[in-house]
């Protein structure tokens, strides 16, 4: 018999008694002086104890505070009541909001009702920059050089080298020119036509900025004073052999110089060192591209861990900047001379490819 | 809009083919209504009841073989100076020879005929899907952009022949102002046609992983801008679309809808049965507009026609959603 029981059944607190008593006298008063009622026994004070006792089990639990649970509960009985108010307490919701929060991570509720011309959604962007800004720090360290002398003017193209399935590159590239200039807005980052239509990246990255590659976007962004970058390598460059880092590849006809010249864009090269080492592509068979209709590129860790092998390998990274080419002096006629367009093409491509071998033997290791 | 300003080409006769569908009818009433009405000549199989007594109705069919001298016949006799063409299927039609028949060769018979009648002015009521979705289009598709529909889609590859037969026909006949109005999807509170029965209901379907911008022009911006290409001396092909671009999930967050999102190699191929069954649904096709972009830059228009969009895509797409609410309550 448990303790509570006891109590239950032993005899009442004399206080609790005494009030009793008292309650029951005065109401027989009452009773005996309106309707001359009464009791024929004289000892109706020991009566009255008697029947306070056997009320007392039924009186007590209204004594006794919380109320007590069933006297033979078994293990399982108590511990379904457990969980069971366990679970009460619990949100789900608030619980996997509270988990989202934590993390960062930008659900469909972070979309604002407005977006620009080619889907920057700022709302989800300051969600996502948490991320970005880890990505940035802690994941790839990356290290920038030469942002001083990105030039405050409102048209800037910058012209990387690219590398890397997916475009982490451009992400972070835009990253270190909106952390060197902020006042300039979430520089656009043009990026190949088969990501700008994969599923679920396409959207996702629309929303941070990305835009995809053709001429007619570009020129659009820049019209409208916005800063963006390229990578005139395009698929090439993204697809490119692991043994061929850092070797710029072909740059496509050299659209990008005839419209930097054209809109008196100041075109600054960029070389960015680490990107080439987050997904090192060993080969990409001819016949799943023609299978699939998107390049499947086998790395060493995709497709053989499956999702796993999507997450780029922390290298270290080192962005830099070279000296802004300016276009102020062209007129319209020679920005559209091909023979002026593909030497400047070539200046821009020889301009990368020297920062590349600069800043190459200055790392110790890839990681490191 | 257009009814204040003074009209630069005479609106003495104006005839319209195709009353039945929405931007005819709606045409006519605007005009009857305005202080300058003009005469206006119906040309159709058969006159909307409201419009009954206010214009000049004749019953011509646009997929008979001499249509052509029959308009040019009538366009004389009323002495017509200008033409509207929108006899278009508003639902692509099932019936893929009739479609063809007047999408194409009905549409032929008016140009002839108002070059034959000696016409200052055609308009032909289009759309910005002639364009076609692709993944390779550009952020937004100019009036110079190539015309490349979809194989499967027939209703629009029938429209964009109608569109290139209209451009050499321009080129033929220089003394004619041939405009071709290439509207985005037309949303607003009375509009209807298969696009916006596709939105009507609370579940919409969409692509699995696919999120696209879309843009929308409200139905009265459609009207104004008609208006203005039959006023100004306007050639060539115009792309109309109101402000701003939303991707397709927050217009259905807005609208309060849910998505339903498929995979879209399982949805092409039910989409296609869906057209073997021959219920008059847009076919597979509807779906790439869905899934890749194409917006239209209305640049030109706004430029060079004048064109001011009263709504905003957003607001286009609400004043549908709100309306078709409040129906919902009627």
């Amino acid at each position: 018999m448990s303790e509570r029981d006891r109590r239950a059944n032993g005899p009442l607190p004399p206080e609790v008694l005494a009030e009793l008593r008292a309650s029951v006298r005065a109401l027989r008063v009452e009773l005996e002086q309106r309707f001359g009622v009464r009791d024929p026994e004289e000892r109706e004070e020991d009566r009255l104890e008697t029947a306070l006792e056997s009320l007392a089990p039924a009186l007590a639990p209204v004594a006794d505070d919380p109320p007590a649970p069933p006297a033979r509960a078994g293990l399982f009985e108590q511990l379904r009541d457990g969980v069971r108010a366990r679970l009460e307490e619990i949100d789900v919701v608030k619980l996997y909001e509270a988990v989202r929060e934590r993390l960062a991570i930008p659900s469909a509720g972070d979309v604002s009702a407005e977006v620009d011309d080619f889907g920057l959604d700022l709302r989800y962007l300051a969600r996502a920059r948490r991320w970005l800004d880890w990505l940035y720090d802690t994941w790839w360290r990356v290290e920038v050089s030469g942002e001083q002398g990105i030039p405050d003017e409102p048209r800037v193209l910058f012209v990387a080298n690219s590398a890397g399935i997916l475009p982490w590159d451009a992400l972070m590239i835009a990253h270190a020119i909106e952390r060197a200039q902020p006042s300039h807005g979430r520089p656009r980052a043009l990026v190949a036509d088969w990501i700008a239509t994969l599923p679920f990246s396409q959207s996702r990255l629309a929303r941070l900025g990305a835009v995809r590659a053709c001429a007619e976007n570009a020129e659009r962004l820049l019209a409208q004073n916005q800063w963006v970058i390229a990578f005139p390598e395009g698929q090439k460059g993204a697809l490119k052999p692991f043994r061929e880092r850092y070797r710029l590849q072909r740059f496509a006809r050299g659209g990008f110089v005839s419209l930097a010249a054209r809109l008196r864009a100041a075109l600054v090269p960029v070389a960015v060192i680490g990107s080439e080492e987050v997904h090192p592509i060993l080969f990409e068979p001819r016949i799943l591209r023609r299978l699939l209709g998107i390049p499947v590129p086998i790395t060493p860790t995709f497709p053989l861990l499956g999702p796993l092998g999507v997450v780029p390998l922390p290298s270290r990274w080192r962005i830099r900047f070279g000296e802004p080419i300016w276009f102020d002096d062209v007129s319209d006629e020679r920005a559209l001379d091909p023979l002026y367009v593909n030497r400047t093409r070539e200046q821009v491509r020889g301009a990368i490819q020297s920062l590349l071998d600069e800043e190459l033997p200055r790392r110790r290791s890839v990681f490191a | 809009m257009a009814a204040r300003r003074e009209p630069e080409l005479g609106r003495r006769g104006l005839a319209i083919t195709g009353l039945g569908t929405f931007t005819g009818a709606r045409v006519a009433e605007r005009l009857l209504e305005s202080d300058a009405a003009p005469r206006i000549v119906a040309l159709d199989l058969r006159l909307p009841r409201r419009l009954e007594g206010r214009v000049r109705f004749h019953r011509v069919d646009l997929t008979e073989p001499t249509a052509d001298s029959l308009v040019a016949e009538i366009l004389e006799k009323e002495g017509c100076e200008a033409l509207l063409h929108s006899a278009f299927f508003t639902d692509p039609n099932p019936d893929l020879e009739l479609s063809h028949e007047l999408e194409v060769v009905g549409a032929l018979h008016v140009m002839n005929a108002a070059a034959a009648a000696g016409l200052r002015k055609l308009v032909v009521a289009s759309t910005a899907q002639v364009y076609g979705p692709h993944p390779d289009n550009p952020g937004f598709l100019s009036e110079s952009h190539p015309l490349r529909p979809q194989r499967e889609a027939h209703a629009l590859r029938d429209r964009a022949e109608m569109e290139g037969l209209l451009r050499i026909f321009a080129q033929r006949h220089r003394e004619l102002c041939v405009s071709s109005l290439r509207p985005a999807w037309i949303m607003g509170p009375s509009v209807e046609s298969a696009l916006t029965r596709r939105f009507e209901a609370g579940r919409v379907v969409t692509l699995l992983g696919y999120d696209p911008l879309l843009q929308f022009l409200h139905e009265d911006d459609w009207i104004d801008a008609v208006e203005l290409a039959l006023d100004r001396d306007a050639p060539g092909p115009w792309n109309l679309a109101g402000d701003g671009v939303l991707p397709l999930s927050t217009l259905l967050r807005l609208a309060g809808k849910s998505a339903v999102p498929l995979p879209h190699p399982l949805l092409y191929r039910l989409t296609h049965l869906e057209s073997l069954a021959r219920t008059g649904d847009p076919p597979a096709a509807f779906y790439d507009h869905l899934r890749f972009g194409w917006l239209v830059d209305t640049r030109r228009a706004r430029e060079e026609l004048g064109f001011e969009p009263l709504y905003t895509s957003q607001e286009a797409w609400m004043s549908f959603v709100v309306a078709r609410k409040l129906r919902g309550y009627r």
